[in-house]
Formats: structure tokens, sequence, C-alpha cells
């Protein structure tokens, strides 16, 4: 272990060895094939690189207006992106705690030991952005010149930056709306930031203007002259070219922002992580007469399933911020039909029933594989049968009420897109939750967006099953025979996970 | 007259036995105290009586009913409350026992019924309509307990069930126990703190490595020991490290 015991050095070398341990021990626990695909990945994002690095070559970036727009703006939304990440990880820092009372309680002053525990976010902010991009990177450097390795550098300077941001936004709503409710508002913050991106990038799609995409259309109105970023605009390209004076700058900018955030605020998270611990729960009261007690297991966990969901305002908004992906898919399918383009339509159609399968997974991940007591429903008399009916009925009820209207609405206007949306959407919903019954894995359900615990290729078939019944609900709202082929296609992935009930019985009692 | 529990040869083998040709005998009315040091045994034994782990080998009979053959049966009149209270932070005590209540489909005008008594006779009735993520580890404990009674279980199997509480909730729970065993249930129930066997506990079992090493009420537990055996805790030790030794 590097550093004298209590220094910056020595507590951030145990930070990365648990860290470490973290990762190993979520890779062995699923397998070799994790890894494998690990290795797979990182082999694509290299071969990415190679016409990245050609193109990187052959142009004259240095001073090129478009690409000082162009890079300013991707600068600016991995920023916000990692800002996302950076306040999720600084609300679960106040309330999850971790050896932060091991900390603060023993002779290494709080400040110190915060600034190390938020360097690490920081710098698993830049390790999970590197993985994308590092690889990539590397290749495009063989190929252009290693100064584009400068990118790596602007990336560390994007994460320390984000995590002083998200440090101080995190304490701002802590202050602002008290202890209890930061967490929930920060992740639903996060989650609306990736939300805000989304949108922006369809923005122009939405508005019916231009077609080529916010980066093209970025790209074209710079080279017309027709935007006149200010200087400082500049330097994020420069850094990625490795001109050192923009590297350092953008760099020392990062590091004042990161230390001043944590050493500024660090008395105050020292306190607010103290009050956050002892806070009372204050929870609006529920109503005697709500409590309804009716004889029979598949009511009784209807209720609580659906409790549970509609009162997990964290988890709410992750599925709301689903639904809202489904907007810019609506007014194409509009815009589509009003201009009467007819291949709009079925790709819409098949993207309303992806995300219909993929909410459906997401709920029945929650209501089955997060279940909070499952050895009060393993110790009841009841039918594994019944359990599973009534979580699949409370996790599909929120998902029928939210497409029962735009699915009425677009077999109003088109009887059988409508018919075929419908049917692709309840077929895709229908297996998604079946993939997580035969494969549940127990978790928790503050890992609803990773869903850590859910095996690989439950996952990967899980969506290729959506995408397979996608497809054919696409090719069947166009009313060719081919739709038929990728349906089959899911059938049969379908019937190569299937496992009864024995199995899932001796699959939980091995994990 | 049927034995509230009979485990016969009860074998469960994870890396080593946890369980190990377990035979052991509860009777009915009676409260029964599981002894042993740390990976005795206890817990596994009584997950497997509660049907949630399955037993490699052995039988487990609940008031006559084939456990392994019959689990819905057996389980209808098992309640099983672990040290860590199998709740539902975002639900109220009222709605948790509403929920368990529908689990063991009890009829509901009596599960009403039950349920506000219980929550009354553990002091949780003003909290009725408060999530229980605001609870106290003492207050989760007594709603967990509180489902467990709810459907009035002719067999009680608690781990470590005053584990975490203090000396007033303990004695609520250490009251409710003694109350349901005098209206005829049978309790059986593990625990660290030899003094809760001593005072309540009509017969006490020591396991050890997975094996019963002695059984009996405590003068018969004592008089296993000798003379100088004064205590529970003497007894316990004396058997559990001669236990150590054949082990070695």
């Amino acid at each position: 272990m590097m550093g004298a015991p209590g220094s910056a050095p020595w507590l951030l070398g145990w930070e990365l060895r648990l860290a470490w341990r973290g990762l190993v021990a979520k890779r062995a626990g699923r397998g070799f094939a994790a890894w494998a695909s690990f290795v797979v990945f990182a082999a694509i994002m290299l071969a990415l690189g190679v016409p990245l690095g050609r193109f990187l070559s052959e142009i004259d970036a240095v001073d090129s207006p478009p690409f000082v727009v162009v890079t300013a703006a991707g600068a600016a939304m991995v920023f916000l992106l990692m800002l996302s990440q950076a306040l999720a990880a600084a609300a679960d820092t106040l309330y999850e705690r971790g050896d932060l009372d091991l900390l603060f309680s023993s002779p290494v002053s709080p400040r110190k030991a915060l600034a190390v525990k938020f360097l690490s976010v920081a710098l698993n902010l830049f390790l999970s952005f590197g993985a994308f991009a590092g690889a990539m990177l590397v290749s495009a450097a063989f190929i252009a010149g290693f100064r584009w390795l400068g990118a790596i550098g602007l990336m560390a300077a994007i994460a320390l930056a984000a995590t002083g941001a998200g440090l101080v936004l995190a304490i701002g709503l802590f202050r602002i709306i008290g202890p209890r409710k930061t967490r929930t508002a920060a992740q639903i913050a996060s989650a609306l930031i990736g939300a805000a991106i989304f949108v922006a990038i369809q923005a122009r799609m939405i508005l019916g203007g231009g077609h080529g995409g916010p980066w093209r259309e970025l790209w074209a109105a710079a080279a017309a002259g027709r935007l006149h970023p200010p200087a400082f605009a500049a330097l994020p390209l420069r850094a990625m070219q490795g001109d050192l004076a923009a590297l350092s700058a953008l760099l020392g900018g990062a590091i004042v922002i990161y230390l001043g955030a944590s050493l500024w605020l660090g008395e105050r998270f020292v306190g607010d992580a103290a009050a956050a611990k002892g806070a009372d729960v204050v929870t609006r009261p529920s109503r005697d007469e709500d409590v309804r007690f009716t004889a029979g297991a598949f009511a009784a966990l209807v209720r609580k399933e659906l409790r549970l969901l509609l009162r997990d305002a964290a988890l709410l908004s992750q599925v709301f911020l689903r639904i809202l992906y489904l907007i810019p898919v609506a007014i194409l399918l509009t815009r589509a039909a009003r201009q009467g383009e007819a291949v709009a339509i079925p790709g819409a159609a098949a993207g309303v029933v992806f995300l219909a399968g993929q909410v459906a997974g997401s709920l029945a991940w929650i209501t089955i594989s997060a279940e909070e007591a499952p050895d009060l429903l393993a110790a009841a008399p009841t039918r594994a049968s019944t359990i599973m009916r009534g979580k699949l009925t409370a996790a599909l009820t929120p998902l029928a009420v939210l497409m029962v209207g735009p699915l009425a609405l677009v077999t109003f206007m088109w009887p059988r897109v409508g018919f075929v949306t419908t049917l692709g959407a309840a077929a895709a919903a229908a297996s998604s939750s079946l993939i997580n019954i035969w494969h549940q894995k127990p978790g928790r359900r503050g890992e609803f967006r990773t869903r850590r615990g859910s095996t690989w290729y439950a996952m990967w078939a899980e969506a290729s099953v959506c995408g397979l019944i996608a497809m054919a609900t696409a090719l069947g709202a166009m009313g060719v025979i081919w739709a038929l082929p990728p349906a089959f296609m899911a059938g049969g992935i379908l019937l190569l996970l299937r496992r009864n009930e024995r199995q899932i019985g001796e699959m939980l009692r091995a994990t | 007259m049927t034995d509230a529990l009979t485990l016969t040869n009860l074998t469960k083998v994870f890396k080593t036995p946890a369980v190990n040709g377990l035979n052991l005998s509860v009777r009915q009315g009676e409260l029964y105290a599981l002894l042993g040091p740390n990976g005795a045994g206890k817990t596994t034994t009584l997950r497997m009586v509660a049907g949630l782990l399955k037993p490699d080998s052995g039988s487990i009979r609940v008031f006559g009913i084939d456990a392994l053959a019959d689990p819905i049966g057996a389980k209808r009149i098992i309640a099983w409350a672990p040290d860590e209270p199998m709740l539902y932070d975002r639900l109220t005590p009222m709605e948790y026992l509403e929920f368990v209540a529908g689990l063991w489909n009890v009829e509901p005008k009596a599960a009403r019924e039950r349920a506000e008594s219980l929550l009354k006779l553990l002091g949780l009735w003003e909290s009725r309509s408060q999530r229980c993520e605001g609870f106290s580890r003492g207050m989760k404990q007594k709603a967990a307990l509180a489902g467990a009674f709810i459907h009035e279980p002719r067999l009680l199997i608690l781990d470590e069930p005053l584990t975490g509480l203090d000396a007033a909730v303990a004695r609520q729970v250490k009251d409710l126990l003694q109350s349901r065993v005098q209206a005829g249930a049978t309790v059986i129930l593990t625990t660290h703190i030899l003094e809760v066997a001593e005072r309540m506990a009509d017969r006490i079992g020591i396991i050890q490595n997975g094996r019963l090493l002695a059984e009996g009420t405590l003068d018969e537990l004592r008089k296993l020991g000798g003379a100088r055996q004064e205590t529970l805790e003497d007894v316990f030790l004396d058997l559990t490290s001669a236990g150590d030794a054949v082990t070695a």
C-alpha cells in the first residue's frame, strides 16, 4: 500500500483495492462469459478506432471551426452525463455511508477522507467512460498520431470537474429539500439529465427541421460560419490534440473545481452525512381504510407489489423516463403519417414494441428478483405459480395503463398497425416477463437501473427477443409475410430459455 | 399425542455437513430452545423445517404432516421469524399484516381483529400507519413477529428473536411467546442468550457440528455434567468443549 498510513495516497490505495475487488467479484459471479464479453467489447472498440484514426489523420483539426464546435459540444455532453453519475454517487455516499463512520471516527482528517472518497468517484467516472472510449482512442492514436491521446487527459479533467460539481449540487439539494428527499431527488435529477441529453439530440427531429441529426447540423452551421463560439471553446479540441497548454488549463481548472468543492464543502458534507443518518423518515401516513384484509395470496400480492411500485419515486422516475423516450417515436409516427411516409410508421411501431418489452422486463425484474422478503414468500403456504401470477399482474398493470391510450389512438388512426403493435407489445411484455421468471436471481430494488444480479445471457436474450418481436411487428405493420421468421426466432429463443418450477427452485437455492 | 416436530436423520451438506443426521423431537405445547455455538447448524435446521431449504436426506414431520411430501400443508401451521425481520420498508405495519394474512389465507374479519390486537399488544398501534423504513430495529422485529402470529400458527420457529432488542422490547417479546405457549402453541427458538433459554424453555437441545449433543430440561442437563454444573452456561460450555475435543 503506497504512502504512509493515514495519508491521502494510502487512503486512495484502499479505495482502489476495494473497488477492484468489487469489480472482480462481480465479474467472477457472472462467470467466464462475462470476461469474454468484456474482451470482445474491447476488441470492437479497438476496431472502431481504426476508421476514427483514418478520419483524424486526413483532416487538419487544429483550428477547424466545425471541429471546435462539435468537440466542445461533445465535451459538454460528456460533462453532463458524468455530472448525473457524480450527483447520484454523492447522494449515495451520504446515505449508504459504507465506511464513512469508520473514517470519521478515526484520527484521519474528515476533509482528507472525503477528498479521497470523491477522488475515487472521479476515478470511477473516468474509468467507466474510459472503458467505452479508451480502447477506441488508443487504436485511433496509432493511426492519427499519439497527440490524440490528449483526449484521455480531457476525459480526466471532465471527470474531476463533474465530481466537484456533483458534490456542490448534492450539498445544495441537501440544504434546500432536506436530507431524506435528497437521495431520491438526486436519482431523479441524474436520470433527467440523461433524458434531457436524449431529447436535445432528438430535438431537431421532434421539431421537424433537418434530417441529419444534431452533430451534423452543428458541423454544417459552424462550417457555414453561422456559429461564433468563444475562444475558450477551442480548449477541448486543443487538449484532445495534445496541446499541453490547453490540457494544463483544463486539468488545472478541473482540479480547482474538484479541490474547491471537496475542501470548501467537505466540512458541511461531514455534518450533512451525520444528519442524513439521524434523520427521521417522515412519510405520509396511510389511512386505516386503505388497508383491506382479503383472503387469498393472489390479491394480497398484487396489492403489495403495486403499493411498493407506486411508493418508489426513483423507480417511477426511471419508468417514466423510458416512456419519455417514446415521445420522439410518437412525434415521428404522427409526422410520418401526415407526410405520407409509409416506412416510418412500422419503424415507430417497432420502437413502441421494443420499449414495451424493456419496461415490462424492468418491472418484472423489480417484482420478481428484487423481492425484499423472499423468505417470507418461501415460508408461506402459497404455490410458486400463484406468487408469480400475482407479481406479473402487478408488474404489467402500470405498463398496460401507460400503453392503453397511445395504442388505442394508433388503432383508431391505422387499425392494422394498431392491432399489430398491440399484439407485438403484448408479446414483448409477456416474453420479457417470462425470461425474468425463468432466470430470476435475487437483487436489490436500488439496483433497478443496472439490474445487477441478472445473468448476462438473460439480459441479452430479453433484448434480442424484444428486438425480434419489434422487427416482426414492423414487418407485420407493413403487411408482409416476412414478419413470421423473426417471430418464430423469438419463439425459438424463448423455448431454449424455458425453465420449469423445479429448475427455477434449484437455481434460487444455489444462489 | 403426536409430537409437534420430529426430525429423523436430517442431513444437509453445503461444502461440509451443516446438519449431520440430526434426530430431534419437540412436544406439543412446549417451548424448546435450540442452542449451539456459531456454525453448529441451528439456523440450517430451522430453515429446513420452515421449508426454505431442502434437506439432502432425512425426514421432517410437523404435527404428523410430512413436510417434504406436503410442504404447503406444513407451512399452513408454521410461522418462521428469522433474526433479520422479513419486512417491506415501504409498507406500514398494518399493510404488512394485511399482506401476510393474505398469504396465509386468513379470513379477512379475523385477520383485521388479530392485526389490531397484535399491534396493540406489541405497542405498535400508534405507528400502524407509518412506513416501516423509519422504524428502529426493535419496532421492525415486533412488526415481523406480529406477522408471524397473524395466522395463529401451531408451531412457531424463531431464530434469535431477541437479537438487538432493548430490555423493554425483549420483555414484550418474551411475554408474547409465553402467552402463546400457554395458549397451546409450540415454540422453537434459537438464542445465544443462555439466560433466556434457562428461564423460558421447557426443554433445551444443544447441537454442535449438526448433531444433537444433549437434550432435556435444565435439571436433566445439569445432571449430565455432574455436581459442578451450576448454570446452563456451565453445562453448555462443558458439552460443547467436549464436542470440540471429539471432533478434533
